[in-house]
């Protein structure tokens, strides 16, 4: 066995020894890993949701160009192919005003025996205009309604852009808060866990000062206890998943009609595989962190 | 062997330690050390005496890098290990074997985990680690006692662990800073046996110690500090100062 092996054998046995020697103490920085990423992830999972609604609702993203009336039909087919032209455009499709009013008919249910009363049909013709990919954004949606609005026939645009941008607002500030809250639970999870290592490492202070009176280098007596810390706070992280899919099994019948309001009808989502994988890498970080803080400050000691 | 050599004696005697003009100062105005010259040379024996706050203590930290001097030279195999940067401190203490009256044993480690520590911190392959820990608790009677924890072996078993430990590494230098201190006079005896006998397979050997009569016995070179200068230099029985 090489060198490099002889001590990558010495650090595993090491790390898995001093994580059995003081259970209760592996124990106190797990559970602080996975409750403070328990926060970190709901927030995640709350925005991965929202996230994912602005992407759903994208999907149905159309502006309808209501046109003048008596506009002669071929004149809308020729409104109709200037219209998809349009850079950002991706399909036209021309609505009359019988199609309109069998649309709404269904719409409405079984409301619609009081449009019989109707003398007439009050709904105009439309284009309904469907964006490409890129353009359903709230930024998009309004360069194409730009190049669409003054157009000759078109007597008036509709777009859900308010609402988009409102939501996509909304996104920004739970997503910053998200951000400043995660950074600050970091932080502070930070300064726990290097605090429960610093107890682990004072526990363990006579191991230290004897790996460096034969010799060890810093950072070979420092590998052990940054390995356990990193599995620490693995072991943290996917405590955390478990922890947070529970709640979202047992809480989300309490609080759908809430969710519904905040996502639309969008189903709620639990975290993809890769943000499972980041919340647990997540947790290896800190426990990484907290534990090289503690132990090169051991060692200074 | 001498108090004061000048380098170019030292060179030609074969020096593995030189000290020169080595002064230690913890606090201002007071000295650990002061103005400390002395030379080891390889393979030597040498016990140094003195009070409790003699110095004995500060000067085995210095040449284990524990401390540095305040002032002098230290020349440990033509190294100057006062200049040493932090980073080479390892690489020294690797051909340094250290002894203490408290052994320093890891007590939740296993004898046998304890000795091998040394040979782990140097990458010592496995089988090679087992064999030479072997060799080495039999060579201080302990290889029965391989699976045990510290704290259920005496005093004198346990310095043996210690001593076995700090001979792991076939050390140039071993330092021994009261050794046997918290021993009776039989096993005293039987621990400085085994670091003669390391001195005799050619490990140079400082042994700081209080225990006027064991240094009598042995009749080795004996430095005697107080208030940390060196008062006496005697030579070992036999040789001519």
């Amino acid at each position: 066995m090489s060198r490099a092996g002889a001590h990558l054998r010495y650090f595993a046995r090491t790390s898995l020894r001093g994580l059995r020697a003081s259970p209760v103490t592996a124990a106190v920085g797990i559970s602080t890993i996975g409750i403070a990423l328990v926060l970190v992830g709901a927030f995640s999972l709350l925005l991965t949701n929202m996230e994912g609604l602005l992407d759903r609702f994208g999907d149905d993203l159309r502006v309808t160009a209501y046109l003048e009336s008596g506009l002669p039909v071929a004149e809308r087919a020729a409104l109709a192919r200037r219209v998809a032209t349009i850079e950002g455009v991706l399909e036209v499709d021309v609505v009359s005003e019988d199609e309109a009013l069998a649309r709404f008919r269904e719409g409405v249910g079984r409301a619609s025996g009081l449009l019989a009363e109707l003398e007439e049909n009050p709904l105009p013709a439309s284009l309904e205009i469907t964006l490409a990919e890129r353009r359903r954004t709230p930024e998009g949606m309004r360069v194409v309604v730009e190049s669409l609005d003054g157009l000759p026939g078109v007597s008036d645009l509709a777009y859900g852009q308010e609402w988009v941008e409102g939501y996509a607002r909304a996104v920004a500030l739970v997503r910053g808060i998200g951000a400043g809250v995660g950074l600050v639970l970091a932080l502070a999870t930070l300064a726990i866990v290097a605090n429960t290592i610093r107890l682990a490492v004072y526990a363990r202070r006579d191991e230290l000062e004897i790996l460096s009176l034969v010799g060890a280098s810093r950072p070979f007596a420092a590998t052990p206890f940054l390995v356990e810390g990193a599995l620490q706070g693995a072991v943290g992280g996917a405590l955390a998943v478990v922890i947070l899919y529970g709640l979202f099994r047992l809480i989300l019948p309490e609080i759908e009609a809430g969710l519904s309001m905040l996502l639309g009808f969008a189903e709620p989502r639990f975290l993809t595989p890769g943000g499972v994988l980041r919340l647990i890498g997540a947790g290896a970080g800190l426990g990484l962190a907290g534990s090289a803080a503690a132990v090169f400050q051991g060692l200074r000691a | 062997m001498s108090a004061a050599p000048s380098p170019g004696e030292s060179a030609r005697r074969d020096a593995l330690v030189q000290m020169y003009h080595v002064s230690k100062s913890y606090l201002p105005g007071t000295f650990a050390l002061r103005d400390v010259t002395l030379e080891v040379a390889k393979g030597e024996f040498v016990f140094l005496t003195g009070p409790s706050g003699a110095g004995k203590t500060t000067l085995l930290k210095l040449l284990f890098a524990a401390e540095k001097p305040s002032e002098g030279q230290i020349i440990l195999r033509g190294r100057n290990i006062a200049r040493l940067r932090d980073s080479a401190i390892p690489g020294l203490r690797r051909r340094i074997g250290v002894v203490f009256q408290d052994f320093k044993l890891l007590a939740n480690r296993t004898v046998e985990e304890n000795v091998a520590v040394t040979l782990e911190v140097l990458g010592r392959p496995p089988r090679e680690v087992r064999r030479r820990v072997f060799a080495l608790l039999k060579q201080v009677g302990l290889q029965h006692r391989r699976h045990h924890f510290p704290l259920s072996l005496s005093g004198g078993e346990q310095q043996r662990v210690a001593l076995a430990r700090a001979l792991a590494g076939e050390p140039e230098l071993l330092l021994a800073d009261e050794p046997t201190g918290n021993l009776d006079p039989e096993l005293t005896l039987e621990i400085m046996d085994l670091i003669a006998h390391a001195s005799v397979r050619g490990t140079t050997v400082i042994v700081a110690t209080h225990d006027l009569p064991t240094v009598d016995r042995y009749g080795k070179r004996t430095l005697h500090l107080e208030a940390g200068r060196i008062k006496e230099d005697r030579a070992a029985v036999g040789v001519r100062p």
